[in-house]
């Protein structure tokens, strides 16, 4: 009988094995997380990148057409790490995941993708489980 | 301490072949030698073998990734390499480090850094900059640079090694000697433009935070200063801000050239090597939008200053904008052109602009080729501010791209669009170019809302020159609303009157391109978080706020003083074609919103995308796009996996042209991609 550390792995692997099978649009975030990212994004973000996600003279918008031109193909993985590795410029990787996590959901959210029921996760390689799509995919 | 952080290895053989350079040292055609391609700042090489013909073949030949120059990937890669004798130069990553490349294979011959701990961590302009100089006496070579810390330094080019007869052991300290006391390790200067060289003499300007919403009246002044390049022994400084006793001092009323600061050069510098005379587009005074500080015309805030290269004494100058309020800064190389007008041959200086104005001088004698009229602006109400009655217009040749916002310019790709558009600008004052700044009221009107200040027109990318047929390529932005609304700043905040704010919302410090973002940077103490800011979205349903064309290509022929092609440029965005509200509408491309730097060939311009797209053509990327010169139709384009960032420019080694471009951008760090034509077909 398979563990079920075994088990999990195996599902993983699973999942791994397969292209990204959701997207932005199955609610990949709560809105608890999302209230708690803005918290976070006021605190760390907000300064470079503006009160309404629209950017500055240095830093790139977080919200509407040209962020999610840029982001469009991509994983919501890929634009974790990107925070992840690179956020805040001036410090980082001084952020936890969680809180990288819900930063990264009130983004998605101030975008208009809908919230779930669970968490988003904060792991690299799950994030990369999920597509960020700018437009909603035509069976939705 | 200092020290090189790593030299990698040299090509011996394929670097002393720089011998053959003769004493005069006159550069091959086929090289790009300083950051404009010449120090007339034409970005023009008259190579032929990628053309119209031929350009959709083209294939990566090699690739630089600037990632691991640096503690940590740099998003922001706006170089321009250098190529001399087979040798490609650059800066790069957020170590902002000079790198030699293989120019043929993009192999890695040598990397010189500077770890300046505190000094750089406080450094205004972070980041990997615009590029270094290149010099030589036909036996030696250099390659010059300014580190964010603003230390000038200079490397043997074959080896990347400190020349220790230069300056202090290969440093010139460009904190000091500089008629005025700069802190060393957190006094406000830097520079992230490249270095020229002419005649001998190393030309260096400034730079400072962005000015939007400046802590103090007071701040370093950005003095223009030239050195020699054998010894680092500084020559001569031109003051930007004249002191007691000089011409122009009686322009900053109530003794206020004392404090003021800013007005730096912080561009391109260009030099006519002939007639030894050196051109200095210079910024804004301190306070980008509120200059009741300053009061009076302050020169030489946003004027194009001629200065001899030999003394840096002053020839002419000509104030673009007076007592400047809206950003303007002069913030790309002068293009030195020698054209005819009704019949007569001029040499002649044109300056791109954020405001999308060529203005266009006597290069010798400073005087406009075409009139340029003192016209009345409108006057404002901004508390204790001061206002210039005129201001310069060109009559000739007509803007090249938005200036004001007026309603018709408003989207309207529906009435209700239109509308919609109508009810969002009744918060703002609207108007021509040289609209004042507004003092935001919540209960009013929340700023003026403007086009070609800021973010407009021809920022720091600027324009490329063609001197076959005398025209200018100017890439433009001409969507990038800039709201400037004034607000009174918190004593903790700023001792200015005003600084840049919107009534009602949290004020908020603008930070400068790369800074406390280099390799350098340290953490910075956090406030309480501040409440969110209410949202004023320039934009109707994720649609801009005006029509396309977002960005476009000009070609400007300056015999004629006429526009004789302007193209939109870039791929309509995503959020454009895929919109919702357009479905069924069949939309010509309507270009981006930014600009990029341009570069000419014997038949084509060269620009990419300065955004990514998705389309059905292509995965998602930008494309580096061909156009002809003499009529602006495009005639080819390629894939980049990232929008064009940074320059472009051109060479030719081994018989083959090669196009390099910076990219960067979203999740892609900083590359140097070189194109060429495949070696078989």
């Amino acid at each position: 009988m398979k563990s079920l550390v075994e088990i999990a792995l195996l599902g993983m692997l699973a999942m791994a094995q397969d292209a990204p099978t959701r997207s932005v649009w199955d609610g990949v975030f709560t809105q608890d997380q999302a209230q708690r990212g803005q918290s976070s994004y006021n605190q760390y973000c907000m300064a470079c990148h503006g009160g309404s996600l629209s950017g500055g003279e240095q830093a790139p918008p977080l919200a509407g057409g040209e962020f999610l031109a840029n982001w469009n193909g991509l994983t919501v993985g890929d634009l974790f790490d990107r925070i992840r590795t690179s956020m805040p410029l001036n410090n980082p990787q001084s952020l936890n995941r969680e809180t990288n996590a819900a930063i990264l959901s009130y983004i998605l959210s101030v975008n208009r993708f809908p919230t779930g029921q669970t968490e988003m996760p904060s792991r690299s390689e799950v994030l990369k489980l999920i597509r960020l799509e700018a437009e909603r995919p035509a069976t939705k | 301490m200092f020290r090189v952080i790593g030299k990698v290895a040299f090509v011996a053989g394929l670097l002393g072949a720089a011998a053959v350079l003769s004493a005069q040292v006159r550069f091959k055609d086929t090289e790009w030698p300083t950051h404009s391609a010449d120090l007339a700042g034409s970005r023009y090489r008259p190579l032929d073998q990628i053309n119209a013909s031929n350009f959709n073949k083209l294939e990566i030949a090699w690739h630089f990734k600037t990632e691991s120059i640096g503690n940590r990937p740099e998003f922001k890669l706006e170089g321009t390499p250098l190529m001399i004798n087979g040798v490609l130069y650059a800066t790069a990553g957020s170590r902002r480090a000079a790198v030699a490349l293989d120019a043929a294979t993009g192999e890695l011959l040598w990397v010189h850094g500077e770890h300046e701990g505190a000094r750089g961590a406080a450094a205004p302009r972070q980041l990997s900059g615009r590029g270094l100089a290149y010099w030589t006496d036909g036996k030696e070579e250099r390659v010059l640079y300014v580190t964010p810390g603003y230390r000038l330094i200079c490397l043997d080019a074959k080896t990347g090694g400190l020349v220790k007869s230069f300056g202090k052991d290969g440093v010139v300290d460009l904190k000091l000697d500089d008629d005025q006391t700069i802190a060393l390790i957190d006094g406000e200067i830097g520079l992230q433009s490249a270095p020229i060289v002419a005649k001998d003499t190393i030309i260096i300007g400034a730079a400072f935070r962005e000015g939007m919403t400046p802590k103090s009246m007071h701040n370093n002044k950005g003095f223009v200063r030239g050195f020699d390049v054998r010894t680092g022994k500084r020559l001569w400084i031109f003051h930007t801000i004249p002191m007691k006793g000089e011409p122009g001092y009686d322009t900053w009323e109530k003794g206020s050239a004392e404090y003021t600061g800013n007005t730096g050069v912080w561009t391109q510098v260009t030099v006519d090597e002939q007639l030894g005379l050196v051109y200095l587009p210079v910024e804004s005074p301190t306070g980008d939008y509120y200059g009741g500080h300053r009061p009076g015309n302050n020169l030489y805030g946003e004027s194009l200053v001629c200065v001899d290269l030999k003394t840096g004494q002053r020839k002419w100058f000509y104030q673009l904008v007076h007592h400047p309020l809206w950003d303007m800064d002069i913030s790309s190389a002068p293009i030195l052109a020698d054209i005819t007008v009704d019949g007569h041959a001029i040499k002649a200086v044109a300056q791109p602009t954020k405001q999308g104005i060529l203005y266009v001088f006597d290069r010798v004698s400073g005087k406009p080729v075409w009139p340029i009229e003192e016209r009345p602006v409108e006057k404002g109400d901004v508390e204790g501010e001061w206002y210039s009655p005129t201001q310069p217009f060109p009559t000739k040749p007509p803007p090249y791209s938005r200036n004001g916002v007026t309603p018709d310019i408003l989207v309207d790709f529906t009435p209700a669009i239109h509308d919609q558009a109508m009810t969002i600008a009744a918060k703002y004052k609207l108007g021509p170019v040289f609209t004042p700044p507004t003092a935001s009221k919540v209960s009013g009107l929340l700023a003026t809302l403007t086009l070609g200040t800021a973010g407009g027109g021809s920022n720091w990318w600027g324009a490329s020159y063609d001197p076959e047929t005398h025209t200018v390529y100017a890439s433009a932005s001409n969507a990038s609303l800039t709201p400037i609304g004034l607000v009174h700043a918190p004593k903790e905040v700023s001792d200015m009157n005003y600084i840049l704010g919107t009534d009602g919302q949290e004020i908020r410090i603008a930070r400068g391109p790369g800074e406390n973002a280099g390799a350098d940077a340290a953490p910075i103490p956090r406030t309480a978080a501040p409440p969110p800011a209410p949202v004023n979205p320039l934009n109707v349903q994720g649609l801009p706020l005006v029509k396309p064309p977002y960005g476009t290509l000009s070609a400007i022929n300056l015999d004629k003083g006429e526009i004789t092609w302007q193209v939109p440029h870039g791929e309509t965005p995503d959020a454009i074609r895929n919109h919702p509200l357009l479905k069924g509408m069949n939309l010509p491309r309507t270009g981006q919103t930014g600009g990029v730097v341009t570069a000419v060939t014997k038949t084509l311009v060269l620009a990419g995308d300065p955004q990514v797209t998705t389309t059905a053509d292509h995965p998602r990327g930008a494309m580096l796009r061909a156009y002809d010169k003499l009529t602006g139709k495009e005639v080819g384009a390629v894939y980049m996996p990232a929008q064009q960032s940074g320059g472009i420019m051109t060479y030719m080694v081994n018989g083959k042209q090669y196009i390099v471009v910076a990219v960067s951008g979203g999740a892609y760090s900083g590359e140097y991609i070189a194109y060429s034509l495949p070696s078989a077909d």
